[in-house]
């Protein structure tokens, strides 16, 4: 398999874009396949996460010449970032862009999901992702109501639209949102680039939602990006403790770096459309170049080789964007109503999770609801997309719909 | 009745902006579908599209965008560059017409869909600068109850286009002639200007 540790890449002083090359011709979002789309949304979260990583390092750093190198590739990510984020058109609502955002969360978590050889962390994904899948229900209501379209017309038929576990009950007291961590020197590489890459999904996802959702005028909007987004929070709490706080800013360098050309290269494996398969490749051959630096570092200050780190194996098998709906399904229908406590997953509503829920809500019914309601009046219906046949929880199902069956 | 119980709002029914919302995405789709099909199909796409964008932008013309003129901050600067871009967008229509009726339908080639395309990416940007500039705003100013008596006449505009729910798979559509849909236009104006000179 393609070991980034092998590879030089391009010189870090050949990498600053000028203008004309920033400026990149977004896709054309009605045309786009869905997936180039989650593949962007993906890798612009992977940068961002390494612009700000890179940016609290510097804070802790005290050796000048360290710094400089640290701004110096700070700055190449952060043009990485405005290249791939600029693919998404301006002529796309923050709302689709939203329904892209969690279709990514969706699709993304479901194949790690899958992937994930620790039962631990496999099972922090597959609670994760049954919050998201139901996000994106939520969402796509909004969404008819407010701009008069139709959801499928961003996520196509690719991921289905229909209940997860309800928003409602995504709201828990933050301290059982920490999981236990991995430990760094036992783990299995794929779980350590697993949790760095949902992390940086939903950090991405919290930044944009708490940021977008003032910009809406309906009260209803508003209402809830603030209601998901703080259920954002909360998912980034749950992915970051998953990583072992014992790795040394030197350590999480090399493996941001080695993620980031982890997903170039499989993204790019899979990119349909050329042009922007031409970026993930020139990306890919600029994060070899910020490896090697990260692993200068490593083996200065920390005294180790990356390969402790990242093994001396290569790449693992490459991330795909791909439908996931039968395995989601199979999650719904046994994982719907399981809550946290402490570290682990309960199926009671134990007093802790009462005690935030009756907080949190007030006794009325959260904006995700709501946004139901209202969409059933207007439309006298729901929106959703149900390829694959009835919802598989039978009280999760349209109340017409269950009046019938 | 579960349906019944489980509603906190009253249903709202939709206003002028919700409908030409409806309209935009309409128009979206047939974009879609006359660039992704071809044959009968496409012309009857063609068809639809030409009626149902004639039919909009002279309903918005008619009907929100004086109201936006005058009730919006900068309603002057804000129209007079949506009227600017509507009449972009009619030239090129009117081109694109043109090269449809040329040869009985055979002049849909490739020229002709990257035309469509460069009048597709005016036409959905221009909606975009609509929602967001215009309509938006509107809501806030013009007042639920103004906007909701407007409905009717946007609804009244587009029962003069009608366009086909599916593509019809039986009628032989080789015969059509564009020019006729772009007229649609005329009748849209002359209609809704009985209709205010009626209200006056
Ligand atoms: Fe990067
Ligand atoms: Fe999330
Ligand atoms: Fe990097
Ligand atoms: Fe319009």
């Amino acid at each position: 398999m393609f070991n980034p540790l092998e590879h030089r890449g391009i010189p870090l002083e050949r990498q600053i874009r000028n203008w004309r090359e920033l400026s990149v011709e977004p896709i054309d979002p009605e045309l786009v396949d869905p997936y180039t789309r989650c593949r962007i949304i993906a890798l612009n979260g992977i940068e961002v996460e390494a612009v700000n990583c890179t940016h609290q390092l510097i804070r802790f750093c005290d050796s000048d010449e360290v710094r400089r190198q640290l701004a110096y590739v700070s700055y190449v990510e952060s043009q990485q970032q405005r290249v791939v984020n600029w693919l998404l058109p301006g002529i796309n609502s923050p709302l689709e862009v939203t329904l892209g955002y969690e279709q990514t969360a969706v699709d993304l978590t479901a194949w790690v999901a899958r992937n994930e050889p620790d039962p631990y962390l496999k099972q922090a994904y597959e609670f994760g992702v049954l919050e998201d899948f139901d996000h994106l229900y939520r969402y796509a209501n909004l969404y008819e109501m407010v701009e008069r379209r139709k959801a499928e017309k961003v996520v196509d038929q690719l991921t289905e639209v229909m209940p997860g576990r309800p928003t409602t009950m995504h709201h828990r007291h933050p301290y059982d949102e920490v999981r236990d961590h991995y430990d760094r020197d036992t783990t299995d590489v794929r779980s350590k680039l697993h949790a760095l890459t949902i992390l940086a999904a939903e950090q991405q996802v919290m930044n944009y939602y708490m940021n977008v959702g003032p910009h809406y005028m309906e009260p209803i909007a508003r209402q809830l990006y603030q209601e998901i987004s703080l259920i954002e929070q909360e998912h980034v709490t749950h992915y970051e403790t998953l990583l072992d706080p014992r790795e040394t800013w030197w350590e999480r360098q090399v493996l941001h770096e080695y993620n980031e050309c982890y997903l170039y290269y499989s993204f790019m494996q899979q990119e349909s459309d050329p042009r922007i398969k031409a970026i993930w490749e020139l990306h890919l051959q600029m994060e070899l170049a910020h490896l090697q630096q990260a692993c200068e570092h490593l083996r200065r200050f920390d005294g180790r080789e990356p390969e402790q780190i990242v093994g001396t194996d290569g790449l693992p098998e490459a991330v795909r964007f791909e439908p996931n709906k039968a395995y989601l399904r199979e999650l719904i229908a046994t994982q719907v109503d399981l809550t946290k406590l402490g570290n682990g997953y309960v199926r009671e509503a134990h007093e802790r999770f009462r005690e935030f829920q009756e907080r949190i809500h007030g006794g009325e019914k959260p904006p995700n609801e709501r946004v139901i309601d209202e969409h059933r009046a207007e439309f006298g219906r729901e929106y959703r997309i149900e390829t694959e046949g009835p919802h598989p929880v039978r009280e999760l199902r349209e109340p017409a719909e269950v009046r019938r069956g | 009745m579960v349906e019944q119980s489980q509603r906190t709002t009253e249903a709202r029914e939709p206003d002028a902006i919700d409908l030409l919302l409806e309209q935009h995405a309409r128009i979206e789709d047939l974009f879609r579908a006359v660039l992704r099909t071809t044959g009968n199909a496409k012309r009857e796409a063609f068809e639809d599209l030409v009626r149902l964008l004639s039919m909009h932008e002279t309903a918005e013309e008619e009907v929100i965008h004086p109201i936006a003129r005058r009730r919006l901050d900068f309603g002057d600067a804000v129209i007079d560059r949506r009227l600017d871009e509507e009449r972009d967008a009619k030239g090129m229509l009117a081109g694109l017409v043109d090269l449809a009726d040329r040869g009985d339908g055979k002049g849909m080639d490739a020229s002709f869909d990257a035309e469509l395309g460069r009048l597709r990416l005016a036409v959905l940007t221009h909606a975009r600068k609509e929602e967001r500039c215009e309509f938006g705003r509107l809501r806030h100013t013009a007042g639920e109850e103004r906007l909701r008596t407007l409905a009717g006449a946007v609804r009244a505009a587009a029962a003069l286009a009608p366009t086909r729910p599916h593509p019809s798979l039986t009628s032989p559509a080789a015969n059509i002639v564009f020019g006729p849909a772009l007229a649609v236009a005329d009748r849209v104006r002359d209609a809704l200007r009985e209709v205010r000179r009626d209200n006056v």
